[in-house]
């Protein structure tokens, strides 16, 4: 699909291109004379091709209702969409808003949420009685 | 699932996991993002990006959980450099860097003092304030530790990190009411938070576990209903609809005249059939979520293995029940 939205792209730029100059050659050369009727046609074709293109060529639309859109974030959860930083850590898709609320792991659960009361002392603790065991999960 | 990205690390990290991303420390150290350049030039060819500080301090945290409190200590000297030594942040990321390295609670109590100094020159800086509360937490000193949130959330309404905390806090020793009071204003302020909404279903379930009333059942129903309603594939909020339908439906089939008795300010009890059709909504539910993560399709893989366990499990007994 990337690729024939791209040939189409190219396609209707180079008829698009086409089409103007012969216009601006038609308008420079004789003035007063109408527009011969290829040009005009040339014209419409392109931007046709071109606008298919565009489209095909667009990405995936998002869901627009709120519980689609997150539901989607659940299933799928946060993957990378082929974006690296410069320290080559991937740039992720969405994940949930709400996860710094650290709703999510129940009373007491372990998760990374509400990063201002981090238990840093606790999070070692834990490191050190796993790597104790010889680094078994 | 078991990704292991600074710029965005995972909601739950194991301890192979911070591992990991620690073991991303060096890289990050070796190549500084801003320029060595003298100053017209640093300009031109400085590589700085938000993401990069980002990258620094997830880097931070992951090497302080690890114990490579070197590492830790060189990331926090590049950010230091870069914001100053008097940035709020900064001073929060040190206090967390202190704390860590604190060797006994002798030597954290320093650290606490350090904090109640900082907040006597600027008692505006919420990131000490809640550094506070959480030495407080890791001394054991839970009651402190409240009062220290009661008086934060006080001054600041709308920190809804804090009115979670002190949620969980007040739910961690059993005082159901006020930790609902808690998970309400974190509603006030973002009503479209599913996990909000199973949050405070969680804690009306809780609340009523030991001897099973109809009002906070049908609190808890309503809550879990509205998270669903709120996010279409949301595994926690079926398992707690799940549940509190369970309970639920022989409370209402057995005494129809509940209904005259309990119509309080929470409306009428749920109509017995209406739970029974939320209950099997949540079951095939479930089922899809349990079935679809086992064969590892790449759409549903973003769910927690655990709960799929724990939802696969409730459905298993669910199962063995009617047989």
């Amino acid at each position: 699909m990337a690729f024939l939205g791209a040939t189409l792209n190219t396609v209707g730029l180079v008829f698009l291109t086409h089409a103007v100059y012969s216009t601006h050659e038609h308008t420079a050369t004789s003035p007063s004379a109408p527009l011969p009727l290829d040009i005009v046609i040339e014209l419409l074709a392109s931007i046709l091709v071109l606008s298919a293109g565009i489209v095909l060529s667009s990405p995936a639309l998002k869901p627009i209702q709120w519980a689609q859109w997150s539901g989607k974030i659940s299933r799928e959860g946060r993957h990378g969409e082929g974006k690296w930083t410069r320290e080559g850590e991937e740039i992720l898709s969405e994940g949930d808003p709400y996860s710094f609320l650290g709703l999510d792991g129940g009373i007491g659960g372990q998760g990374e949420g509400r990063r201002g009361f981090w238990d840093v002392r606790a999070k070692r603790k834990e490191y050190e009685a796993w790597a104790k065991t010889g680094g078994k999960s | 699932m078991a990704q292991t990205n600074l710029l965005s690390p995972p909601s739950t990290i194991s301890p192979p996991t911070a591992l990991q991303l620690s073991q991303k420390a060096p890289r990050i150290i070796a190549n500084p993002p801003t320029s060595s350049l003298p100053w017209p030039l640093s300009l031109l060819f400085s590589a700085e990006t938000p993401e990069a500080w980002v990258t620094h301090e997830n880097a931070l945290y992951a090497c302080l959980r690890t114990h490579d409190d070197a590492a830790a200590r060189q990331l926090l000297d590049r950010l230091s450099a870069r914001f100053g030594e008097s940035n709020e942040r900064i001073i929060t990321l040190r206090g967390i860097y202190e704390e860590a390295t604190a060797k006994n609670n002798g030597e954290l109590e320093v650290v606490f003092k350090k904090y109640e100094d900082i907040l006597k020159q600027d008692p505006t800086n919420f990131g000490v304030r809640k550094r506070r509360v959480a030495v407080l937490k890791s001394l054991g000193r839970t009651s402190d530790a409240i009062t220290a949130l009661t008086m934060l959330v006080e001054s600041s309404p709308t920190d809804l990190e804090a009115w979670a905390e002190l949620g969980e806090m007040y739910a961690k020793v059993g005082e159901w009411a006020r930790a609902i009071w808690c998970a309400e204003e974190v509603l006030l302020v973002m009503p479209n938070s599913w996990s909000a909404h199973a949050h405070l279903a969680t804690l009306h379930y809780l609340s009523t576990q030991s001897s099973p009333h109809l009002a906070p059942l049908n609190l808890s129903l309503k809550n879990f209903a509205r998270s669903i309603e709120l996010n279409d594939s949301y595994l926690r909020g079926y398992y707690g609809l799940k549940l509190v339908c369970q309970k639920l439906i022989p409370l209402l089939s057995e005494s129809s005249s509940v209904s005259k008795r309990n119509q309080d300010e929470d409306g009428p009890p749920p109509n017995l059939e209406t739970v029974k059709k939320l209950e099997e909504l949540a079951t095939s539910k479930l089922a899809e979520i349990v079935r679809r993560y086992q064969p590892g399709t790449k759409e549903w893989q973003g769910y927690d293995g655990a709960e799929v366990i724990a939802a696969r499990e409730l459905l298993n007994r669910d199962a063995n029940t009617e047989r």
